[in-house]
């Protein structure tokens, strides 16, 4: 029986529908009414000038590097954190949610004033070659800052997800530590890393506050949306947007499809 | 790699949030099938998770082969388990579930492979090598976590209660090839169970575990017959259980007449007694004087219900007031005239009647020795 003929016989199924309509009539007629206004000649137009095409570009790569060092740097912290308890744990759980509530700007904004000329670390970067003012490397620190909750969560959720018994089975067989998170957890988890990847990235292509803060150039496609809006008008960013709006619905489809993949793996 | 030997538990505590084992001492010898009985949250699993080295004792000192094994690392204590939920992996099919172990003990491609065929066969795993996990019966997935376990010729096989997780089709199939296996393959097994009819098919030796305590070791069947304290009595099936004043040779049921002679020589005043439901044999009228009753632990009683329970049937019987429990044949309704609210004579013979302690503590002991009654 489908949905809409189980609701037709189901009150509260029918009432519960017609509260979800408004919340995807919010979500999609802005974006609808958005794609809508620029005409198609307007968006091949854009594909051709090199500048959309290069911060969609950085968009994407910076985000996939941000995702990349989420996965390197996040997944043995998310490991600790599913399978070990120590003091501060909470602490340390609710410290990795933190870029999801704080404004953007000021990640930024923090992210300068510990990587500045004033700062000692600044100073060290600095002597070590690293700039992070108006360059990749700050804008990728920024977005891995952004994106880390979402990598750290989505993976921690993976090894909670893998039984502790079937790694004591392992090292009860022989395996040490080592193979047995090789052989028995990875395997098993993989999947929670590529989605917790995804995510990261995803997070990162939308980033906009803090990013206008540490690095205005080289230009991501949101400053340049930005830009665009300010300087020329609705007309001349939206096509932009367009094409960055399509990119992450192709990755957020990717998503769900993988995470359906996940569970039913593990059925 | 540990040989073939015994293990030794010396005054062993674990100590977790709002539980602990206390003060275990046993000694599991070279072949023996030895089960840890106990009903659950008593501390079994725990037990075995201490002895494989994922849960560090508090104190005390585990031994294998005469080796204190509080430094040796899971993997290289050279103990295989089988787990209650088997712990397959999912990612593995069979063949890989059951080979994942022999990289790590020394043993060639050609060997493993050679022994996962004889296991297979064995088993009866041959045509289901390439199955995941998920595809598998209860039973063949206790087969599979059999296989790997035995394919490492481990010296000590640990078996987290087996059978519970098996539907009633495999259990009985699974306990005849876990006795099959322990007599061919010359092995120790050390068992955890809460079903004492499984245990006391397939176990030599045992120890009954209470919240965290062993109340009694020893034989399977000394621990059957013979319960030190009124836990014990209870998880091994005893019943009609009852305070009772212990005098010379006889026991006296509290705030009754009713006085039965006992075999035991019980060195206490007060304690409990247990009959067996199945050492309640009924007479025919004529075969004692009548008008001499009770005697020799001869009671007479009216029968209270008759429950059915297919080949056997369970009889309630009052006698004096008191509440007797029978389990009989079934044929013994028409031999017996059995029905609700009829009168009957039974006889239980001394040796029938059990007497022990209500608690051991704080009175140590009882381990490795005949009961105190």
């Amino acid at each position: 029986m489908s949905v809409l003929n189980r609701a037709k016989t189901d009150g509260m199924g029918l009432f519960f529908m017609g509260f979800s309509l408004p919340v995807i009539l919010l979500l999609t007629l802005p974006l609808i009414e958005m794609a809508r206004e620029p005409t198609v000649a307007m968006l091949f137009n854009t594909l051709k000038d090199r500048e959309v095409m290069l911060a969609i570009a950085r968009s994407l790569g910076f985000s996939l590097s941000a995702g990349l060092l989420a996965f390197v740097l996040g997944t043995p912290l998310s490991y600790l954190l599913a399978r070990r308890t120590f003091p501060g744990k909470k602490l340390i759980e609710g410290i990795i949610d933190l870029p999801v509530m704080i404004p953007h700007p000021v990640v930024g904004i923090a992210i300068l004033s510990l990587a500045g000329r004033t700062h000692p670390f600044g100073r060290f970067l600095a002597d070590m070659g690293v700039q992070i003012m108006g360059t990749p490397t700050g804008i990728i620190t920024v977005l891995l800052f952004v994106g880390l909750p979402f990598y750290v969560n989505t993976v921690k959720a993976g090894f909670e997800s893998v039984p502790a018994r079937l790694e004591n089975a392992s090292r009860t067989l022989g395996a040490g530590t080592w193979d047995t998170f090789r052989r028995i957890t990875l395997p098993l988890t993989w999947r929670h890393m590529v989605l917790g990847i995804i995510m990261c990235t995803a997070r990162a292509i939308s980033e906009f506050g803090a990013i206008v803060i540490v690095a205005y150039h080289p230009m991501t496609a949101p400053v340049m949306i930005y830009e665009r809006f300010t300087a020329f008008g609705l007309e001349y960013s939206q096509p932009v947007a367009v094409w960055l709006i399509a990119l992450s619905l192709l990755l957020f489809v990717a998503l769900r499809m993988m995470s359906r993949s996940a569970v039913q793996y593990q059925r | 790699m540990i040989q073939p030997g015994l293990i030794e538990l010396e005054n062993i505590s674990l100590t977790l949030p709002g539980f602990a084992l206390e003060n275990i001492n046993l000694t599991i010898r070279e072949n023996d099938f030895f089960a840890v009985i106990g009903p659950t949250g008593s501390g079994k699993s725990l037990l075995l998770e201490g002895m494989l080295g994922l849960m560090p004792f508090t104190s005390g000192r585990l031994l294998f082969n005469g080796t204190d094994m509080d430094r040796v690392p899971v993997e290289k204590r050279g103990l295989a388990i089988v787990y209650q939920d088997f712990a397959l992996f999912p990612h593995l099919d069979v063949a890989g579930n059951i080979l994942y172990g022999t990289r790590y003990h020394g043993i060639s491609r050609d060997e493993a492979q050679n022994r996962l065929e004889h296991l297979s066969d064995i088993l009866g795993l041959s045509r289901i090598l390439d199955r995941r996990p998920h595809n598998l019966s209860g039973g063949e997935k206790q087969r599979t976590a059999l296989a790997r376990a035995l394919i490492l010729n481990p010296s000590v096989l640990l078996l987290d209660e087996p059978l519970s997780a098996l539907d009633p089709v495999f259990h009985g199939e699974a306990k005849e090839l876990l006795k099959r296996i322990h007599r061919e393959m010359d092995m120790t097994i050390v068992m955890v169970s809460h079903n004492f009819d499984d245990v006391i098919y397939l176990a030599d030796r045992g120890a009954v575990i209470h919240q965290g305590r062993i109340c009694q070791t020893g034989d399977i069947n000394i621990l059957f017959e013979k319960p030190c304290d009124l836990f014990t009595a209870r998880f091994v099936g005893m019943a009609n259980l009852m305070p009772v004043k212990v005098g010379k040779g006889r026991v006296t049921v509290e705030g009754s007449d009713v006085s039965l002679r006992t075999a035991n020589q019980p060195a206490f005043p007060f304690g409990y007694m247990g009959i067996r439901p199945e050492d309640i044999v009924p007479e025919p009228e004529g075969d004692v004087p009548v008008g001499s009753e009770p005697v020799g632990n001869r009671l007479r009683g009216t029968i209270t219900g008759i429950d059915n329970h297919g080949m056997f049937i369970r009889v309630g019987l009052d006698s004096g007031g008191l509440q007797f429990e029978a389990v009989w044949p079934r044929r013994y309704i028409r031999q017996y005239n059995l029905s609700h609210g009829s009168g009957i004579r039974v006889y239980v013979s001394p040796e029938a009647v059990h007497v022990f302690r209500e608690k051991l503590d704080p009175v140590p002991g009882c381990q490795d020795k005949a009961p105190l009654s």
